[in-house]
């Protein structure tokens, strides 16, 4: 995105903090923190976040729970301020947090489809114009005039999504949606949002489910504890994350050990060139260089690798010995090419461990466990874990 | 002059709140909007029964100057009660969308003032029985709903945002209201409301100082509605100058003022207290 492109979303310096203790809402205890004097006890949902989304530029929102997102959106949405900065957006804004918030449960659908409409800023002669399409992309129209408390969660939603699209404005901000409605109100939902890109409007979208954020943002902000970790292509921030995500599941699961007789200095993931990267590419090759450093000579060693997935299973192990790849002995410091073919995986995060101890596994000299997070950015459909090689006659 | 301009932008809105807030109310009754009417009704027929029954009010105006007087003073009291949840009732707008706030307290306070005419239309229908309907002032409803307005938008934005960030406003207002009700001329008359000032703070018979009833906005409103209405009623009693109506007036404009204020002023932080 070139720099003179118009920017739809400013944000600038953005820090947002929030007092814990006003939440008690009575009268008394402000009395009380007046006469006091007591600071409020305050918690920084956001840290100094800048960031811009051009317009026509779709921005996936990506970070654990708590790590602020809402909250930008919230804030970009104007209906929360920062405690510094600010935010300026130039067109109109749809906020898709929570379909269907506005709606009140007494009015019927049609009543709440006008009065959100009206809340929008649009006319309600626009509205009218506007009402036929709605009620059709919701697929409730034999509902619309039952009041909203007696629809399903499903249809609450649907009838949002509906009135938030139609409202046709220049910049979208969806906060998790897509994880309500069947697969085929999803597929309908995707479908509009890139309509809505092809358009040229600018989108800020968070969620949780990486594949469609992948696949419909060009860029994504990473946020962690409120701070902006990162902002770049999706498959790096994806990446980024996705490491981030196991690290911290699986506590410091990074970790070495072994006797140390003879060491593997470094081991990096690089391409096919043998320069290092951080994302692998869409064929899902992988090649890693392995530094070793023996002091002293050893005999008949066995490099060794494995590939865990997100929840810690081991989806692929091997080694030097298994492979055929005989070794007699390593002496001084050397390099090792690993190449591995990945394409059958599915596409995820994955942790990358190496070892190098001796034939028979009784000395283990050394061993970097999770050594190397991966992101594997290939989104072929397939169900499980691994795609097999598959013919059918 | 901002604020004006986006009011009229959002003149849809606050139709379609004002609407809303008057559906919700009648929800699920058979007879829905007419209840407008016929509260108020029931109500001038109850007085009127137990008046005849008691005889408290017999042979004098002092039934319609009673049923008057409550009519009035209910736009006031509904007011406060909804105002309570004009924010806080709309917490999923307001967290989620953003426009101007001061349309949630303003359309609560139309949505009553709408109800508050319907009223009216009974109670003069009521006062053409009673025979003591009177048109000739009837110019003096202009300024007695001006300052009703202004004073009601004011409550409901000071109440409103109050009870975003303290929730013990409706207690307050609870107990407010009830002083209030007695504290105005709303089944007695203003005139006694002046002789206790005198018998009360020794003030001169003749002095002008008497007139500081009505720095309660609601002694001018009352006197105000009674004199465009109905027979042989002055805005203020005799003795004191019309002008003090003008201080009723100015303290209706400053809760009216107070109330915008409190709107911006509360706006900033409704995302996070909320």
């Amino acid at each position: 995105m070139s720099t003179t492109t118009p920017v739809a979303i400013d944000v600038c310096n953005v820090t947002k903090r929030f007092n814990l203790s006003n939440t008690a809402s009575s009268l008394k205890t402000a009395v009380l923190d007046l006469i006091r004097r007591r600071k409020h006890q305050t918690f920084t949902a956001l840290n100094d976040v800048s960031f811009k989304v051009h317009k026509g530029e779709t921005l996936g929102l990506i970070g654990a729970n708590g790590a602020g997102k809402s909250t930008m959106l919230s804030i970009i949405a104007g209906t929360m301020y920062p405690t510094i900065g600010h935010v300026t957006c130039n067109g109109t804004i749809s906020s898709l947090l929570e379909l269907g918030a506005g709606f009140h449960p007494d009015l019927t659908g049609r009543e709440n489809v006008l009065l959100y409409g009206s809340i929008m800023g649009i006319s309600r002669e626009d509205m009218r114009k506007k009402f036929d399409a709605i009620v059709d992309f919701s697929g409730l129209k034999d509902f619309i005039d039952q009041p909203v408390r007696f629809y399903s969660s499903g249809m609450y939603v649907r009838l949002g999504f509906a009135v938030a699209v139609q409202v046709d404005p220049e910049i979208l901000l969806v906060d998790e949606v897509l994880a309500v409605g069947d697969a085929d109100f999803q597929r309908k939902c995707l479908d509009k949002m890139d309509e809505f890109k092809s358009k040229g409007k600018s989108m800020l979208i968070i969620s949780h489910d990486m594949h469609t954020i992948r696949s419909i943002s060009d860029r994504i902000a990473y946020l962690d504890h409120g701070v902006l970790k990162g902002i770049g292509s999706p498959n790096e921030m994806a990446a980024q994350y996705g490491a981030a995500t196991i690290n911290g599941k699986n506590g410091d699961a990074k970790r070495e050990w072994g006797t140390g007789e003879a060491k593997i200095a470094s081991a990096q993931l690089v391409d096919s060139c043998g320069k290092p990267i951080s994302v692998v590419n869409d064929d899902q090759q992988l090649f890693f260089e392995l530094e070793y450093d023996a002091p002293e000579r050893i005999e008949t060693p066995t490099f060794g690798f494995s590939i865990t997935d997100e929840a810690g299973r081991t989806v692929f192990g091997s080694n030097t010995e298994i492979e055929g790849f005989d070794l007699p002995y390593i002496q001084g410091k050397g390099k090792l090419m690993l190449k591995v073919d990945a394409k059958v995986l599915r596409s995820g995060n994955y942790m990358m461990s190496f070892s190098l101890h001796n034939r028979n596994h009784t000395i283990n000299y050394h061993r970097l466990e999770n050594h190397i997070p991966i992101y594997l950015p290939t989104a072929t459909g397939f169900d499980g874990m691994c795609k097999l090689p598959v013919e059918w006659n | 002059m901002n604020l004006i301009k986006q009011l009229i932008q959002r003149r849809e809105l606050i139709a379609i709140l004002v609407i809303r807030n008057l559906k919700i109310r009648y929800k699920n009754s058979a007879l829905g909007f007419f209840w407008s009417l016929l509260t108020p009704a029931f109500m001038i027929l109850m007085y009127a029964c137990f008046a005849k029954l008691l005889k408290f009010a017999d042979g004098s105006d002092y039934l319609p100057f009673l049923v008057s007087g409550i009519v009035f003073w209910q736009f006031t009291a509904g007011c406060m009660n909804d105002s309570l949840n004009a924010i806080v009732g709309n917490t999923n707008l307001v967290k989620k969308v953003s426009f101007p706030r001061i349309i949630l307290p303003l359309s609560t306070a139309l949505a009553n003032g709408v109800n508050f005419l319907l009223t009216i239309a009974v109670l003069v229908v009521y006062l053409i029985l009673a025979g003591v309907f009177e048109y000739v002032n009837i110019y003096w409803l202009i300024p007695a709903i001006l300052m009703h307005l202004m004073l009601c938008i004011g409550i409901c934005c000071v109440c409103s945002v109050a009870n975003v960030f303290f929730r013990d406003t409706q207690h307050i207002i609870g107990i407010g209201s009830l002083a209030w009700f007695f504290m105005s001329p709303v089944f007695y008359r203003t005139s006694m409301q002046t002789d206790a000032i005198v018998s009360v703070f020794g003030v001169a018979e003749a002095s002008q100082l008497k007139g500081i009833v009505f720095l309660n906005p609601m002694t001018g409103i009352l006197g105000a509605y009674r004199a465009g209405l109905m027979q042989n009623q002055l805005p203020v009693p005799e003795g004191v100058s019309l002008w003090w109506i003008l201080v009723s007036a100015s303290i209706c404009f400053i809760v009216f003022v107070a109330g915008l204020i409190a709107i911006r002023k509360g706006d900033k932080s409704f995302g996070d207290v909320l």
